[in-house]
């Protein structure tokens, strides 16, 4: 990325935990009330380096909305706005 | 008077928007030891000497000495009494006193006018061609020629030439100095379409973001880009009007992506001139929006000099439909309106 510039909504690492379906079960240790819904989206399936993702639209327990996914390569945990 | 003329090898010059862009560099780092340039063509730049050799130690030689070290690239120069006998003398790295510029320009073949007729190629490369078969080879035998016969035969093509080959010339036409304002983005795995209109506003907000500009508006532009499949394509859009508007620049532009040849690896965006600054410009209206864009640009302008420069960004959407949020938008340097 050229200098100057600043990509926004970039994806930050996160802990989740999960139950035995893979769903998140809390969030940086705070319990997930709901899961609102969840999708997968995918990317560059054609090249080296795809793109895949699991995001889950989730409520926690404190009340707030938030969006995490697990990358499907990486099979990491991080949460993004937008 | 004496003409320098200074020559970047034609190797260099093979790719044209490359040799646009390196022209550029060497009109302004010679822009920089004073000298006014005029430049018609790539690779080529004329100024003249008498004005400079009081800033460059009183002789011509200090001047080519300057303006040797400042082109930092390799370049050819020469010195003679005309654009055409500096262009041939630098041709041969050489400097023509005045004394000796009527022996020196009788003895070059005529063909060394081709450039200087203001014709195109063939029309000039035909003109020449029947001179040779008349038996007239050096500018020598052309400029004993008396004009009432060179008109009656060649036209005033042919009287151009006469005058070229006596020595006359009109006098040099300087640009007038300006910083240079580029902005270049690379662009993965070949964009086209819709990717392209983005990397445009991304350069066009860059352009107008750039300090150097220092609120002034711009004359013209051009739009090149470098091609995957090799080589490169320009284009130079004129604006009617000075303009320091993201949206004017964006309307002229755009359009011009739709004649890319194909798939880009890199689009650059270079000012050619600039005008006065925007709040210098007459104007028969301020609509409701352009004043409040005014007022958000004074209050950006204030806030910068608070701040620093790089204290506001603007938001620049690039593809709002994608389902990765990171490629929805990103912060640019913000322009001052």
């Amino acid at each position: 990325m050229s200098p100057g510039l600043r990509r926004l909504y970039v994806p930050r690492p996160v802990g989740v935990e999960v139950d035995s379906d893979g769903r998140p079960t809390s969030i940086d240790g705070v319990a997930v009330e709901a899961v609102r819904e969840e999708w997968l989206a995918e990317d560059r399936w054609w090249t080296p380096h795809p793109l895949g993702r699991h995001y889950f639209e989730l409520v926690l327990a404190d009340g707030r909305n938030v969006v995490v996914f697990r990358g499907i390569v990486s099979r990491r945990w991080y949460r993004q706005r937008g | 008077m004496e003409v320098a003329c200074v020559l970047i090898p034609e190797l260099a010059l093979a790719d044209p928007v490359e040799a646009g862009e390196l022209t550029e560099r060497l009109l302004c780092r010679l822009e920089r030891i004073g000298a006014a340039v005029e430049s018609e063509r790539a690779g080529e730049a004329f100024f003249v000497l008498d004005g400079l050799r009081g800033i460059h130690g009183g002789e011509s030689a200090g001047v080519l000495a300057a303006a040797r070290r400042a082109a930092e690239m390799e370049v050819r120069i020469g010195v003679g009494t005309t654009r055409l006998s500096a262009h041939a003398a630098a041709q041969r790295e050489a400097i023509v006193p005045s004394s000796a510029a009527g022996d020196f320009l009788a003895a070059l073949p005529v063909s060394t006018l081709a450039g200087r007729l203001e014709l195109s190629p063939r029309e000039a490369g035909s003109l020449i061609e029947t001179m040779r078969r008349l038996g007239i080879e050096r500018l020598g035998a052309l400029a004993a020629l008396p004009a009432d016969r060179v008109a009656d035969r060649f036209g005033p093509a042919g009287l151009r030439a006469l005058r070229l080959a006596r020595g006359e010339d009109s006098l040099l036409r300087p640009r007038r100095p300006h910083e240079e304002l580029a902005e270049e983005v690379e662009l993965p795995e070949g964009a086209a379409g819709g990717q392209l209109e983005h990397a445009l506003k991304l350069l066009v907000a860059r352009l107008l973001a750039a300090p150097q500009r220092k609120g002034r508006t711009v004359l013209g532009l051009r739009l090149g880009a470098v091609l995957c499949g090799g080589g490169s394509w320009s284009v130079d859009q004129g604006l009617g009007r000075p303009a320091a508007s993201a949206r004017t620049l964006l309307a002229v532009l755009a359009p011009r992506l739709e004649t890319l040849p194909g798939p880009v690896a890199a689009l650059r965006l270079r000012a050619l001139g600039l005008g006065p600054p925007v709040g210098d410009q007459l104007e028969l209206s301020v609509r409701g929006e352009e004043h409040r864009r005014r007022r958000l640009g004074e209050a950006i302008r204030e806030v910068r000099a608070a701040q620093g420069t790089d204290s506001l960004l603007r938001v620049l959407p690039l593809d709002s439909a994608s389902r990765f949020p990171e490629r929805w938008a990103i912060l640019t340097p913000s322009p001052d309106r």
